[in-house]
C-alpha cells in the first residue's frame, strides 16, 4: 500500500499493517477491516454541506494521495449520533455545529475571495481556515472550540485508518500477539521497519519542508 | 496469596484458557424481586460501587448493585483499536462552562460493570498521609475527617487484590508492592535517564496490573490497549478483581438499568431506588442506599431526587451537592528522539516520581505534582499534536514520526473550589431527566502549579536527550462533588461517607474526596469502599 506519494519517500518502506490482520482476534478483525471497505454513502450532510465539508476535512489534515474516505467516516459518526458526551455551554450540539461551521466557512470564503470555498485553490483554502484557527469569536461561535471539534473528528477518522498507520509506522492491534522487545531502538520482527533509522535525514529538515508545503500561499501538492 | 483467596476470589472464579469471561457464574446468578428488600442497592458498579458490592455480599448482605451500561465481555465487546472503543465511555449529554472548561467524554467516566476502571490507565497510587490534613498543614484545601492511618489497611488489601506491581515505594507512607516492577518500554526509560541525570528520584509502577500470573488472570502482553480495556484480563478492573467473587456471594449485578432518582420518605430515610430497564420504570426497595456513579453521575443523581422533604435536590440542605468537584492539572509534555522510542508498546502506565507532591516552602505555591508516562496511541498523539496549534501538512510529518516521540504527563493537585460544580442543566437525556452541567474555574495555585509541573517535565526529557519538546494543557481525575466533612456544614457526607441529611444513605465513590493529592485516585476510591463495608458490617 502506497504511502504519501509524490511528496516523498514513505517512511516505512514495505509496512502493511493489514499484512497480519489474520492474526487478530475476530472483534478487532471486524472492526478495523470495515474502514477499508467500500465506504458508506454520505446520509447527514446535505449536498451544499457536503461541498464544504469534504475540502475542508481534506486540508485539516492533509488528506491528498491516497485521498482517504475521512469525510465518509466522519458523515457516519454523525448519522449514528456518537457524540462526544458533552457540549460547551457556548456550542451548539455537535451535530449542529457541523452544519453551522460549513456554512461560515464558505460564507468566509466567498467574502474574503468572492468565490465559494470548494472553489478555491487549497493554498486560499487553507488560509480560510488559518484564520478560523486564529481567530476568537467567529460567527457567534467560540473559534478554539469550533477547531477543536473539527481537527479532533479529523485526526480520529485519519488516524483510525490502516493507511494512516503504515505512514507512521504503528503495527495497529497486536492482539493477541502482544510486543516483546521494548527498549529503545528494539522492535519486533514484524514492526514497521523506518527507512532512514536513527535519523539519517534530519527531522528538523523534514519538518521545515512541511512547513513550506502548508503555508498560507506555499505550493499546493 | 493465600491471605488474598481467602478475602477475594475473583481471580480464581475467571476461566483458564481463552475465554476471558465466567458466563456460568453470571448465569446463576442470585436475582431478586423488585418488592425484596434488599440490604443495599448500590447505584454504580465502578471502582467505588464493584468493591463495595464485593465486600457487602461477603458479609452476607442482599446487594443489588445497578449499572446503566451493559455487563462486558471482553471477549464481545472490546476490540484492540482506539476508535472502535467510544462505547466505553459515558457519552450521554452534559455540557461543560466555566473559565475553564474540562472536556468530559473520553477523558472522563465510562459506563458499564467496571465504570471507569475499564478503560483507566491503571496507575495505583496512594494518597499521602499530608493529603488529609491540607488544610492545618498548608493552609489550602480542607482537612479530611478521617487520617491516613484509617486507610493503610485497606490500601494494603485492595494492592493485594488487583494486584499491584511496582518497585518499593518511597514517598508518602513507604510501601512495597505485591507484584515485582514490569519491565519498561522506550519512554519509561528515557524518563528514568533524565531523571537520573537531574538527580530526580523515580520508580517503575505502581500498576495494577498483573506482572505472572494471579489466579486464572494470565500476564500482561505489553500490547499497549489498556485504555480501550483489557481484553486479556491483565490490568485490573473492578469487572474482574470484585464482581466476580461478588456474584459468588450472591449479589446481583443489575447492568443496563439506569437509576433515575433515589426515593426518600416524609421520615428521611431511604427506601430504595427507581430505575429504568428495557424502557420500563421499575422501584426497587432496600434498606440501604450508595450512591457511586462517578463525580459527575453522583451529584447529579441527588439533585435530580429532589422531593418534598428536600426540594432543592437530595441531601441539598445546605447547598453542598456538586461543589467542590476537582479536576487534576495534566498537562503534557512530548519530547522527541533521535532514538526509536515506539511509545505505542507496554502498557501507559509505567514509572512515576512523586519528588514534588508535597509543599515545597521555597516556592510560592501550596501542594504539588506527580510525573507519570503517558504512551499515547496515534489519535491520542494527534490530539497532543493539533492541540499545539499544528494541521495540514506539518500534522502529518509530526505524526510520521511518531515512533520518535515520548510523552510525560504531570497530575496538579488543584484545589477544591465551591463554585466548580455540578448541577442540572434545562436539557434532558433520553429518560427525560434533566444532564448534568459541569463548571470549572482555576485558581492561582492552580495555575502556578501547573507552569512549574510542566517545566519539570520540559527539564526531564530535555536531560534526557530531547532535541525539541511541547506542552499541552489537559485535565484528568475527576473527584468531589459530595464530599466528606466533620458537620452537615462542611460536607455532604460524614468521614463514614453516610450523608448526613440521610440516615440510611452513603456515598461510595470520588465524590467523596475533599482533597485529591496528585495521585490517580481508583485506589483511595476502592479503599474507601472496603473501608465503608467494615463500618456498614458494623452498624
Ligand atoms: C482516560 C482515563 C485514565 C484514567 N487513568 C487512571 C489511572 O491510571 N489511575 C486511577 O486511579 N484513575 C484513573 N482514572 C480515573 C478513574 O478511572 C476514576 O477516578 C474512578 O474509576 C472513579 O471511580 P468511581 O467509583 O467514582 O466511578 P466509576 O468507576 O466511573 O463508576 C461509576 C459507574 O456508575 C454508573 N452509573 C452512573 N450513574 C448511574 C445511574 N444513574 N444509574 C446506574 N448506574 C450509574 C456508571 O455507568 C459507571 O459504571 C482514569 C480515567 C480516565 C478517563
Ligand atoms: S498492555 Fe497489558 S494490561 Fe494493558 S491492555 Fe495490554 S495486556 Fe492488558
Amino acid at each position: 500500500m502506497s504511502n504519501r506519494g509524490g511528496q516523498d519517500e514513505p517512511a516505512f518502506p514495505g509496512f502493511d499493517v493489514l499484512d497480519d490482520a489474520s492474526r487478530w482476534d475476530a472483534v478487532t478483525q471486524g472492526v478495523v477491516l470495515s474502514r477499508v471497505g467500500p465506504p458508506p454513502p454520505i446520509r447527514f450532510f446535505t449536498p451544499e454541506e457536503e461541498r464544504v465539508a469534504r475540502p475542508l476535512v481534506d486540508r485539516l489534515v492533509d488528506n491528498d494521495e491516497p485521498r482517504l474516505p475521512l469525510l465518509e467516516a466522519i458523515d457516519q459518526r454523525l448519522v449514528d449520533n456518537e457524540g462526544p458526551g458533552y457540549r460547551n455551554a457556548d456550542m451548539p450540539e455537535y451535530r449542529e455545529a457541523w452544519r453551522q461551521s460549513c456554512r461560515f466557512v464558505d460564507e468566509d470564503a466567498v467574502e474574503r475571495f468572492g468565490v465559494h470555498f470548494w472553489e478555491l485553490h487549497e493554498a486560499d483554502q487553507r488560509a480560510v481556515l488559518e484564520a478560523v484557527r486564529t481567530a476568537k469569536d467567529w460567527h457567534g461561535l467560540p473559534a478554539s472550540e469550533v477547531w477543536t471539534m473539527w481537527i479532533g473528528w479529523a485526526c480520529t477518522a485519519l488516524y483510525s485508518h490502516p493507511t494512516a498507520w503504515n505512514e507512521i509506522g504503528f503495527p495497529g492491534p497486536a492482539y493477541p500477539r502482544g510486543y516483546a522487545a521494548l527498549g529503545l531502538d528494539s522492535k519486533d520482527s514484524w514492526e514497521a521497519r523506518e527507512r532512514n533509522a536513527r535519523d539519517r535525514v534530519p527531522w528538523a529538515e523534514r519538518l521545515e519542508a512541511a512547513r513550506r508545503r502548508h503555508a498560507p500561499g506555499g505550493e499546493d501538492p | 496469596m493465600r491471605g488474598v483467596r481467602a478475602r477475594n476470589e475473583s481471580a480464581w472464579l475467571l476461566p483458564l484458557g481463552d475465554e476471558r469471561t465466567n458466563h456460568r457464574l453470571r448465569d446463576d446468578m442470585r436475582r431478586f424481586d423488585d418488592d425484596d428488600e434488599v440490604d443495599i442497592a448500590i447505584v454504580g458498579c465502578g471502582a467505588g460501587g464493584g468493591v463495595l458490592a464485593q465486600r457487602l455480599a461477603r458479609k452476607g448482605w442482599k446487594v443489588v448493585a445497578f449499572d446503566a451500561g451493559p455487563f462486558w465481555d471482553p471477549d464481545r465487546d472490546w476490540v484492540s483499536d482506539e476508535r472502535g472503543s467510544h462505547h466505553l465511555y459515558w457519552t450521554d449529554p452534559r455540557v461543560i462552562g466555566g473559565d475553564d472548561p474540562v472536556p468530559l467524554g473520553s477523558n472522563n467516566s465510562g459506563r458499564g460493570v467496571g465504570g471507569s476502571t475499564i478503560h483507566y490507565a491503571g496507575y495505583t497510587p496512594r494518597f499521602h498521609p499530608s493529603d488529609f490534613h491540607t488544610a492545618t498543614v498548608d493552609g489550602v484545601g480542607q482537612d479530611w475527617p478521617i487520617a491516613y492511618e484509617e486507610l493503610r489497611p485497606y490500601y494494603a488489601d485492595i494492592e493485594g487484590e488487583l494486584p499491584v506491581a511496582g518497585q518499593p515505594w518511597p514517598w508518602g507512607d513507604p510501601h512495597r508492592y505485591p507484584h515485582s516492577p514490569h519491565p519498561v518500554n522506550g519512554e519509561g526509560l528515557l524518563f528514568i535517564r533524565g531523571c537520573q541525570r537531574l538527580g530526580i528520584d523515580v520508580r517503575v509502577g505502581p500498576v495494577a496490573i498483573t506482572n505472572g500470573r494471579f489466579g486464572n488472570r494470565p500476564h500482561c502482553l505489553y500490547r499497549g490497549f489498556c485504555l480501550q480495556g483489557c481484553k486479556v484480563n491483565a490490568k485490573a478492573s473492578t469487572l474482574i478483581t470484585h464482581i466476580p467473587d461478588a456474584l459468588a456471594h450472591g449479589a446481583e449485578v443489575r447492568a443496563d438499568s439506569m437509576v433515575s432518582r433515589v426515593v426518600v420518605g416524609s421520615d428521611r430515610r431511604a427506601t430504595g431506588v427507581v430505575y429504568w430497564r428495557d424502557g420500563v420504570e421499575h422501584f426497587q426497595r432496600a434498606r440501604t442506599v450508595a450512591v457511586a456513579g462517578y463525580s459527575i453521575e453522583t451529584p447529579r443523581l441527588l439533585l435530580n431526587s429532589a422531593c418534598e422533604e428536600f426540594p432543592d435536590g437530595l441531601c441539598n440542605d445546605e447547598d453542598l451537592v456538586g461543589r467542590y468537584v476537582m479536576v487534576q492539572g495534566a498537562a503534557q509534555t512530548a519530547g522527541r528522539f533521535a532514538e526509536e522510542v515506539r511509545m505505542y508498546k507496554a502498557p501507559p502506565p509505567q514509572v512515576s516520581s512523586e519528588a514534588f507532591y508535597e509543599t515545597d516552602p521555597s516556592k510560592d505555591y501550596k501542594r504539588g505534582f506527580s510525573i507519570q508516562c503517558v504512551g499515547p496511541l496515534p489519535i491520542t498523539w494527534a490530539e497532543h499534536v493539533a492541540a499545539e496549534g499544528h494541521w495540514g501538512a506539518v500534522l502529518r510529518e509530526y505524526m510520521k514520526d511518531y515512533i520518535h516521540w515520548a510523552v510525560l504527563g504531570v497530575l496538579c493537585e488543584f484545589l477544591p473550589l465551591d463554585d466548580n460544580r455540578v448541577t442540572l442543566s434545562d436539557e434532558t437525556d433520553r429518560w427525560g431527566l434533566p444532564v448534568a452541567r459541569f463548571d470549572y474555574s482555576q485558581c492561582d495555585n492552580d495555575r502556578a502549579l501547573m507552569a512549574a509541573g510542566q517545566s519539570k517535565m520540559e527539564d526531564v526529557l530535555g536531560a534526557a536527550g530531547a532535541e525539541e519538546t511541547t506542552t499541552i494543557k489537559r485535565y484528568a481525575h475527576l473527584v468531589g462533588g459530595c464530599r466528606m466533612g466533620s458537620t452537615a456544614a462542611e460536607g455532604v457526607v460524614d468521614g463514614n461517607q453516610r450523608a448526613f441529611a440521610v440516615d440510611n444513605l452513603f456515598v461510595a465513590d470520588g465524590s467523596v474526596l475533599p482533597t485529591q493529592g496528585s495521585a490517580n485516585p481508583a485506589l483511595t476510591i476502592m479503599a474507601l469502599s472496603a473501608r465503608l463495608a467494615d463500618h456498614l458490617a458494623s452498624r
